[in-house]
């Protein structure tokens, strides 16, 4: 009998024809193996976080296990408030370019004409340019204007990242609202800034929420803008992260305890807002 | 000018101000440096018209090595990431029980920073101390030294770049699946269609349309890649595995020759920009062929 199933088994119609145990057989392996590929990394790091000093050269051996990496990282001056600029910066970024694009993609949603047709091209291709292109002058234009190195100075091009993307995601929401109502509201005598304000914003929070989770994740673990944006006055997380890979000579049980710090929010999200999460991604 | 046009634009003009001061004024200025002499015995900033950019295209470093890695590597990262994340796609498609906590494991990858994936793989690249190569010697081959050779290097930065970016396709694929109308499989379900028919002639040609969009999308991001390569090689070993932004990157703020780098930054723009409509053009003419 198994001689009979094995040798048919080599040929995928076969395979399949063997269903329903083959097929789930098949699904159940493939389902182990993305879960494996996907979370093994991050495995691996919380497991390096848990070692001591010089545990980390025998991961896969030893069994000791230790929380001092997360003692000895929160302990460290530069750590905290890197930790504390990361997050304010991340939740005002987010705060001020919904503000900011909300309004924008309204506009673009609700009128048509040559000035929402100039602001959509404009974006669209500012949308195209490459950050290098923008981020090395930008280091010039922020000490011109005395906020290099300071929240505003890496807030400011912050949003100014998010404006294209947002207005354009922004107006996808606002066209899934039925305008019937704000033209309702404004008969009834409400003005133009209350129908957008009590009107179409209440109705667009779950789309705001999506991608305020993104704005705010993608924020937090932005790198380009803040290496080159920050110096020793306002550390930033991901930044002081990499330095350790750089000049403490490879501290790697240190490295990876910051490093599942860093990772907190993300796993959080991917707990509890994934539906938030796969509703923002909708192009 | 009317109460509606004023109503248009008090609504843009927060967006907009910081647009232009943080985008638009940037841009031009290093457009503007470009065109001049940025090294430190020349405080007057002469202008020196396209100097700077006849040396970077007659730059060995830049056309051997820079161009080659950033299009082989925005060519291979979506083609791989593609693939596989069409393929979990389509098995998420499915109901099966632990469908839930796949699609959590999926998820996990667009919530890490690029700069923590990429500590967490070399890491495990680590010639002395990392796990893979403790799996190779367990499996009695020798072990490799990933980061102190070019296409080794090259590999372990792909790699990064396609778990990063697999589950964005997989999770946009799989809205497009679940978008679909039913009625054509039912059709082939019926005619007894084999299940790889009815993905090549029913589910890929109906698919086309989003997978235009994300190719050209994580194109234009894949090219200006700068976090991974620069935690994972710094561009090493000597310089083998720059891609553009970093080339920029390290002749402006290493070399301290600003004009320079944005000389390759400007080029890196017009070169992405011209791709960009070359590849949305074609891939969308496949699509109208293919209708």
């Amino acid at each position: 009998m198994t001689d009979i199933a094995a040798a048919p088994a080599r040929s995928v119609g076969f395979f399949f024809a063997l269903a329903p145990r083959g097929k789930a057989v098949f699904f159940a392996l493939a389902a182990t193996a993305v879960c494996l590929l996907f979370a093994f990394p991050v495995f691996w790091l919380i497991l390096t976080s848990l070692r001591t000093g010089t545990g980390v050269y025998y991961v896969h051996r030893g069994t000791e296990f230790t929380t001092d990496n997360f003692h000895e990282v929160l302990s460290q001056e530069i750590v905290l408030r890197a930790l504390f600029n990361s997050f304010m910066i991340s939740t005002l970024a987010t705060v001020l370019s919904l503000g900011v694009t909300a309004t924008s993609g309204y506009m673009l949603s609700r009128f048509k004409g040559p000035i929402p047709n100039a602001w959509f091209s404009l974006i669209y291709i500012f949308r195209c340019v490459p950050y290098v292109a923008w981020v090395l002058p930008l280091y010039f234009v922020t000490q011109k204007l005395h906020i290099f190195d300071s929240y505003w100075g890496l807030l400011l091009p912050h949003i100014a990242v998010h404006i294209c993307f947002f207005s354009w995601i922004m107006k996808g929401f606002f066209d899934g609202i039925d305008p019937s109502m704000e033209y309702a509201a404004m008969i009834d005598g409400c003005s133009r800034w209350g129908a957008f304000w009590r009107v179409a914003m209440p109705a667009a929070v779950p789309g705001l929420t999506a991608l305020a989770i993104l704005c705010w994740l993608y924020t937090w673990n932005e790198f380009l803008f803040a290496l080159i944006l920050t110096a020793h006055e306002t550390p930033i997380l991901t930044v002081v992260m990499a330095q350790f890979v750089h000049e403490l000579g490879m501290e790697w049980h240190l490295m990876s305890a910051t490093a599942v710090i860093a990772l907190v929010p993300a796993l959080i999200v991917t707990l509890f807002g994934q539906r938030y999460v796969i509703r923002g991604l909708r192009i | 000018m009317n109460e509606k046009t004023r109503f248009m634009l008090a609504l843009i003009t927060p967006a907009a101000l910081v647009l232009i001061l943080f985008q638009v004024v940037p841009i031009l200025t290093g457009a503007d440096a470009s065109f001049r002499n940025w090294t430190l015995h020349d405080p007057k900033r002469t202008w020196v018209g396209f100097a700077n950019y006849l040396h970077v295209l007659r730059d060995a470093e830049f056309r051997d090595i820079v161009l080659p890695n950033t299009f082989g590597f925005m060519i291979a990262t979506v083609a791989c990431s593609l693939v596989l994340g069409l393929a979990i796609a389509l098995m998420l498609n499915n109901r099966f029980p632990g469908r839930w906590l796949v699609q959590s494991f999926v998820l996990l990858p667009l919530m890490v920073a690029p700069v923590i994936a990429a500590i967490m793989i070399r890491w495990m690249f680590n010639d002395q101390f990392g796990v893979v190569n403790a799996a190779l010697e367990g499996l009695g081959l020798a072990p490799i030294s990933w980061l102190t050779q070019r296409w080794t290097t090259f590999a372990v930065i792909l790699l990064t770049d396609v778990w990063l970016w697999t589950p964005w396709f997989a999770l946009i694929l799989l809205a497009g699946l679940q978008s679909l109308p039913p009625e054509p499989f039912e059709a082939a379900r019926i005619d007894a269609a084999s299940a790889w028919r009815t993905f090549r002639y029913i589910t890929l040609p109906m698919l086309r349309p989003v997978m235009v969009v994300c190719i050209v999308i994580r194109a234009i991001d894949a090219f200006r890649t700068f976090d991974i390569v620069w935690t994972i090689s710094g561009g090493g070993p000597a310089r083998a595995t720059e891609l553009f932004s970093i080339y920029a990157y390290v002749e402006a703020f290493q070399f301290l020759n600003l004009a320079r780098g944005s000389a390759a930054a400007v080029i890196g723009a017009i070169v992405i920009v011209v791709f960009a409509l070359l590849l949305y053009r074609v891939l969308n003419r496949f699509v109208e062929v293919s209708k």
